[in-house]
């Protein structure tokens, strides 16, 4: 037992105030444990330079109007290499600057990976919790439909879905939220159903409290670890899958988005013009792994066989 | 089965009347139930107030689930424990609204391992104060102060407030937990064993706090413990469980100075006892807990009996256990054809092998007992019949003094048979 000193936690003067310090600690505990692996730092430095693109892309770069999410075309400058004044990373055959696509394609990014994430991680928990909870012939139909889910490879699924509701950037965050929900279902039915054997879980109910409070206080934040690493590792893979899915024609033509950046540069690369291409890929790239690094850091921070013993 | 002495109904807390927990054993993509684990088979006791109850027991035999039984965690699939509601005894699985409120306040339980127990992300503030906030007792400043009340009690205090369960050790996470169950003020806790996960020095502080606890708030307590110099230190009367069945139940003092049944007094030799001769051989139960989802016919403790006798429900499993066990036997045995639970035939792959049973049956191989109970024996060829005498369930008898047990023998046999 390791025993925190007496001095720390002073017999007087303690308030919900304390309370509240000693869950920060514990948060900090956390973020320490975050802190001291450094392939989550490097993580965490390359998302915090994207976020902070992304947040700050009207001040970088001029927005093209009327659209900003459209890539601007200068016609008069087609297929400039990088260096070119102007044209920092060069243009594309259609005279569009990879710059303001590389910029503005973050933003792209980070609204496809939130409402992605946000809406699968929700509807997820929700229904892996009924079906946790309920049991019985509720979780067997449930499940069953998940093994349906799952039993078609991620990327083809969402690519059947948004081809047939026609090329465009909206239907792909469809179609990658219906594809994905799934994994989340399956992660929190198992958190559920392991949780509810511990004994806190018959304390509170000796207790007298209501389900739904048992549910709120003891399993829901028991089992928010898992989740949260999954959400942390989807934010990357889903822009990697949206990218793809761009890539081959599935959203609007001219969109500033990283996939169909990538796409409409492929074409020179054989002529030697790589940087169409190359730039976007790469930001694919390291979005992608700056969030898996910080979700498997994540992991290791979280891991309740070390966390807070 | 009744109790011996009808105790006043104003002085009952709790009243276990013939209660079963069956679990269904399911088998198959369809799920079809196949047999039932029969882990509570009819078990009735009294819990009066200010007392404590021991429950005891080998792991297995189902105190646990019937302690969950009585803190209506578990409902039972037959029989009931009826709680007395100012001198109304009314069964708790059937309480409603305010009346179920009432009974959730007023029985309380301590689990085994303090750790699983607490919610490792509550703080010991919202641990011990969350029945409190439960049922609108106290907020703020109010709670923090009935919060540090109850610490106290139970020898923490004040600067215990704002810590996580990790940051202690057992000992004092069961007394958290003690403080919890102490919140709502109950009338009954039913402790799951309590000390078995704590060192022994640790575990006489909390057996200590608990006594001193029962008396200071005239607390009932279900103690249920395997350890038997625990619950003599600590209950008025014990209620001995095999297998799913009450063995026996009386005074603790009476019980420990003569056992009516058998499996008590294997229980008790089964202790190291510290002042023994070190180089006596402690002598312990021998086999198997037989399988709860068929436990044995007639008494359910015949099976691992030394004073068994021919009317203790011997039964065509015995043959097939003993089988089982006899080396090079079992490998021959090809079919059972079962007519009655007491009487089939056994079909082996040659007539040497049939022989040989047939042989050992009647030899000293098996007990005297099981031999005078088989009824019939007859070998044809390579098949064996046999035919034992069928015996109903053995019933608790009461013996005088509030004790009961489930034994055919007469106390005075059983005490007689210590000094064998």
């Amino acid at each position: 037992m390791t025993d925190v000193p007496h001095s720390r936690v002073d017999a007087e003067g303690m308030t919900a105030d304390t309370a509240f310090r000693v869950r920060m600690r514990r948060l900090f505990g956390v973020l320490q444990g975050l802190a001291s692996n450094p392939a989550t730092v490097i993580g965490l430095v390359i998302i915090a330079l994207m976020l902070a693109m992304a947040i700050f892309a009207p001040w970088i770069l001029e927005p093209n109007s009327p659209d900003p999410y459209q890539m601007p075309r200068d016609w008069g400058a087609v297929r400039k290499p990088p260096g070119t004044p102007g044209h920092l990373l060069g243009t594309t055959n259609e005279g569009g600057d990879v710059l303001y696509g590389v910029i503005w394609g973050s933003r792209t990014s980070l609204q496809l990976s939130l409402m992605v994430v946000g809406s699968t991680m929700i509807v997820g928990t929700i229904i892996g919790s009924v079906a946790g909870l309920v049991g019985g012939w509720v979780d067997e139909v449930l499940m069953r439909i998940v093994d349906v889910f799952l039993s078609i490879p991620e990327l083809i699924f969402a690519l059947a879905i948004a081809a047939v509701l026609g090329p465009s950037f909206g239907n792909i965050i469809f179609a990658l939220a219906v594809v994905l929900w799934v994994k989340y279902a399956r992660i929190m039915r198992a958190q559920v159903l392991q949780i509810k054997q511990n004994d806190y879980v018959d304390a509170a109910r000796v207790i007298g409290d209501s389900r739904v409070n048992i549910y709120l206080r003891d399993i829901l934040p028991n089992a928010v670890t898992p989740v949260t690493v999954q959400a942390t590792l989807d934010m990357g893979n889903v822009v990697l899958i949206g990218a793809t899915l761009s890539f081959i024609g599935l959203s609007e033509a001219g969109i500033a988005e990283w996939g169909v950046l990538v796409s409409e540069g492929q074409a020179g690369i054989a002529s030697g013009r790589w940087w169409a291409s190359t730039f976007p890929g790469l930001m694919i790239f390291l979005w992608a792994l700056s969030f898996n690094l910080v979700g498997d850091g994540l992991r290791d921070a979280l891991d309740p066989r070390t966390e807070g013993r | 089965m009744t109790v011996a002495v009808e105790p006043q109904a104003d002085d009952l807390v709790l009243s276990v009347r013939e209660v079963k927990k069956h679990y269904p054993i399911r088998e198959g993509a369809l799920q079809r139930v196949v047999g039932h684990v029969r882990a509570v088979d009819g078990v009735s006791f009294d819990i009066r107030r200010g007392e404590t109850v021991g429950l005891v027991g080998e792991s297995g035999c189902g105190k646990t689930t019937l302690g969950r039984v009585i803190a209506a965690l578990a409902d039972p699939t037959d029989g009931g424990v009826h709680y007395n509601m100012d001198g109304m005894m009314s069964r708790i699985d059937r309480l409603e609204g305010k009346a179920a409120r009432t009974f959730r306040r007023n029985c309380q339980m301590v689990f085994q391992d303090s750790f699983a127990s607490l919610n490792p992300r509550h703080l010991v503030i919202d641990l011990v104060g969350r029945p409190l906030k439960v049922y609108n007792e106290a907020v703020s400043a109010d709670l923090v102060e009935r919060v540090v009340e109850l610490l106290e009690q139970v020898g923490l205090g004040r600067q215990h407030l704002y810590r996580y369960p990790h940051q202690f050790s057992g000992g004092q996470r069961q007394r958290i937990s003690i403080a919890r169950a102490l919140a709502l003020n109950p009338e009954i806790i039913v402790l799951d064993e309590p000390t078995s996960a704590l060192d022994v020095s640790v575990q006489a502080q909390i057996l200590n706090l608990l006594n001193d606890l029962q008396e200071e708030r005239n607390l009932a307590y279900l103690f249920i413990t395997h350890d038997l110099s625990v619950v003599r230190h600590m209950a008025d009367r014990l209620v001995v469980m095999y297998l799913g069945k009450v063995a026996e139940a009386g005074e603790t003092q009476a019980i420990f100075d003569s056992p009516h049944h058998p499996y008590t007094r294997e229980l008790m030799s089964a202790k190291p006892d510290l002042e023994a001769d070190a180089n006596v051989e402690v002598r312990g139960l021998e086999g198997n807990v037989p399988d709860p989802a068929r436990p044995p016919r007639g008494c359910r403790f015949h099976t691992r009996c030394e004073l068994a006798t021919p009317a203790c429900g011997w039964e065509v499993d015995d043959v097939v256990r003993w089988l089982e066990d006899a080396p090079g036997m079992f490998e021959h045995l090809v079919g059972v054809e079962r007519k009655t639970d007491f009487a089939a035939t056994l079909a082996f792959d040659s007539e040497e092998a049939a022989g040989l049973l047939s042989m050992a049956v009647r030899s000293e191989q098996v007990p005297e007992a099981m031999r005078t109970a088989m009824r019939r024996l007859s070998l044809d060829g390579d098949k064996v019949e046999i035919e034992f005498e069928e015996v109903g369930e053995i019933e608790s008898t009461v013996r005088g003094d509030g004790r009961v047990a489930a034994c055919v023998l007469m106390p005075e046999e059983v005490a007689s048979w210590k000094n064998m």
